[in-house]
């Protein structure tokens, strides 16, 4: 009988810590969506624990990727050009560990390229070493962090385009919030000379591999296949990072503003290095200057002064 | 190295390959969740309190790593957790059978509890667009790594009962 009683006692005793620990949860969820907690030691200290191995078993992953594309390669030109036969057979060996070499080397003199086009720009490149399966957010780790010079709110690019921006920087890893999160938001324009239309690049959850430019005026000059680069605005993104096209355009709920379906320029499928811009040289914004007066008008100063004389 | 360390290390290497390597398959950035898995997979092994701690253990270490939400999978891990451990007691250790398919409902459920989370916070999208984009093919992924995720989980909880009953 007493055996029952401590029983029931402890299984109570159970069930209200149960209730204590998901009511914990359920508020901390809020006040973290919020900002208003945060566990920077303890993420940053898992992050740390979790890289090396992120780095090694990414590495293994890359190397896994390229040899099984490589083989699909293979397998589609040996369909193609069946006179080649013999000789593609004899060449796959060979063929195998060049692939592997000449897509890193491509990938690379790429990203040279970019980085010595754009010189305003100080770069770390850095390689992808963890994705989230989550469906609800899109972030990435990457494998450089606060020892390479890395920082919270510097932007990630590749030579495509946009890819995000770092939210949490560790010593030797940062997490960085793409484009498609929820969460994201980017200042952006449309680049065609005539149109110049301002909008707020979101992540969208019913697509979650096609942002959204939301805030764009019914009757704003956007079209299909516009170009949509950054604004410059808000003061994380430098100005005239392509973010995308316009794939097609629909009508807000609300009815009074439109929304611009985009296909990112960066394909965040195949992410495997990117660049952070750790530093920026672009040109401060000029001052405001008063426009240039025609002479003898009656806005132009010096007239104004005359004319007041004349008077007394 | 101690029961603890063991199964930490287990968890630590799910949660590697699922953030590093299994990202190679994804499908529209959507990969196997070894986390939920190892989770159920736990619950029906060891029962309502351990799977319970298992749940909030993946789920924080799973917010801690990513960025994600905070908190939000600590929370959902452990519902799954809690509800997959109060069936142990029904369940043969040696029958993989509901294991492995109660992952399906496992990792619905923890969708839709995220839903419901995502909506209270302030999020809008279009549930049947989302359920086809999302959920389908997480649970066609969840499907294929149940049986290897659970065999892995029950030779290991063996491998620990064994050495506690010694």
């Amino acid at each position: 009988m007493s055996n029952r009683v401590r029983r029931d006692k402890e299984d109570g005793r159970k069930g209200w810590a149960m209730a204590f620990v998901v009511i914990s949860l359920f508020c901390l969820i809020f006040f973290a969506a919020r900002g208003r907690f945060q566990a920077p030691v303890s993420s940053q200290a898992v992050s740390l624990a979790l890289s090396p191995f992120q780095q090694a078993v990414a590495w293994v992953a890359n190397e896994i990727h390229y040899a099984t594309s490589a083989v699909w390669e293979v397998a589609t030109l040996y369909e193609q050009n069946k006179m080649l036969r013999n000789e593609v057979e004899q060449l796959r060996g060979i063929n195998l560990q060049a692939n592997e070499a000449l897509a890193e080397n491509e990938r690379l003199r790429a990203m040279i390229g970019y980085e010595h086009s754009v010189r305003q720009f100080d770069m770390v490149a850095a390689r992808v070493i963890g994705r989230e399966s989550d469906t609800w957010s899109r972030m990435i780790v990457i494998d450089r962090g606060t020892a390479s010079g890395v920082q919270e709110d510097m932007p990630v690019v590749t030579p495509q385009g946009l890819v995000g921006r770092v939210i949490e920087a560790g010593p030797n890893s940062s997490k960085v919030q793409l484009i498609l999160d929820p969460r994201s938001s980017v200042g952006t324009i449309v680049q065609r000379a005539e149109s110049r239309v301002t909008g707020i690049v979101q992540g969208d959850m019913d697509n979650p591999t096609m942002p959204q430019m939301v805030n764009i005026p019914k009757n704003a000059d956007v079209v299909e296949g516009d170009v949509i680069v950054t604004s410059g605005f808000g003061g994380i993104f430098p100005k005239g990072i392509i973010v995308g096209l316009v794939s097609s355009l629909k009508n807000d709920d609300g009815g009074l503003l439109k929304i611009g379906v985009l296909e990112s320029a960066v394909d965040f499928q195949k992410l495997e290095d990117v660049l952070v811009i750790t530093a920026s040289r672009e040109a401060p914004p000029e001052p405001i200057k008063p426009p240039p007066q025609t002479p003898g008008t009656e806005t132009d100063p010096a007239a104004q002064q005359k004319a007041e004389g004349n008077g007394q | 190295m101690s029961n603890f360390g063991k199964l930490a290390a287990f968890t630590a290497a799910l949660y590697v390959l699922q953030s590093s390597f299994f990202p190679l398959i994804a499908y529209h950035g959507i990969s196997p969740n070894f986390m939920l898995l190892l989770t159920v997979s736990y619950a029906f092994l060891r029962g309502m309190e351990k799977g319970t701690l298992m749940g909030f253990v993946s789920g924080l270490l799973t917010d801690l790593a990513t960025g994600t939400f905070f908190g939000i999978h600590a929370f959902t891990y452990l519902l799954v957790g809690n509800i997959c451990g109060r069936f142990a007691n029904r369940v043969y250790k040696e029958q993989f059978f509901l294991p492995v398919f109660a992952s399906l409902g496992a990792t619905t459920f923890n969708y839709f509890i995220l839903a419901l989370l995502m909506v209270l916070l302030g999020y809008r999208f279009n549930p049947i667009s989302n359920v086809q984009v999302t959920l389908l093919p997480m649970l066609i992924y969840q499907l294929a790594f149940a049986y290897p995720v659970h065999y892995l989980t029950y030779q290991l909880d063996k491998k620990l009962s064994t050495k506690e009953t010694n």
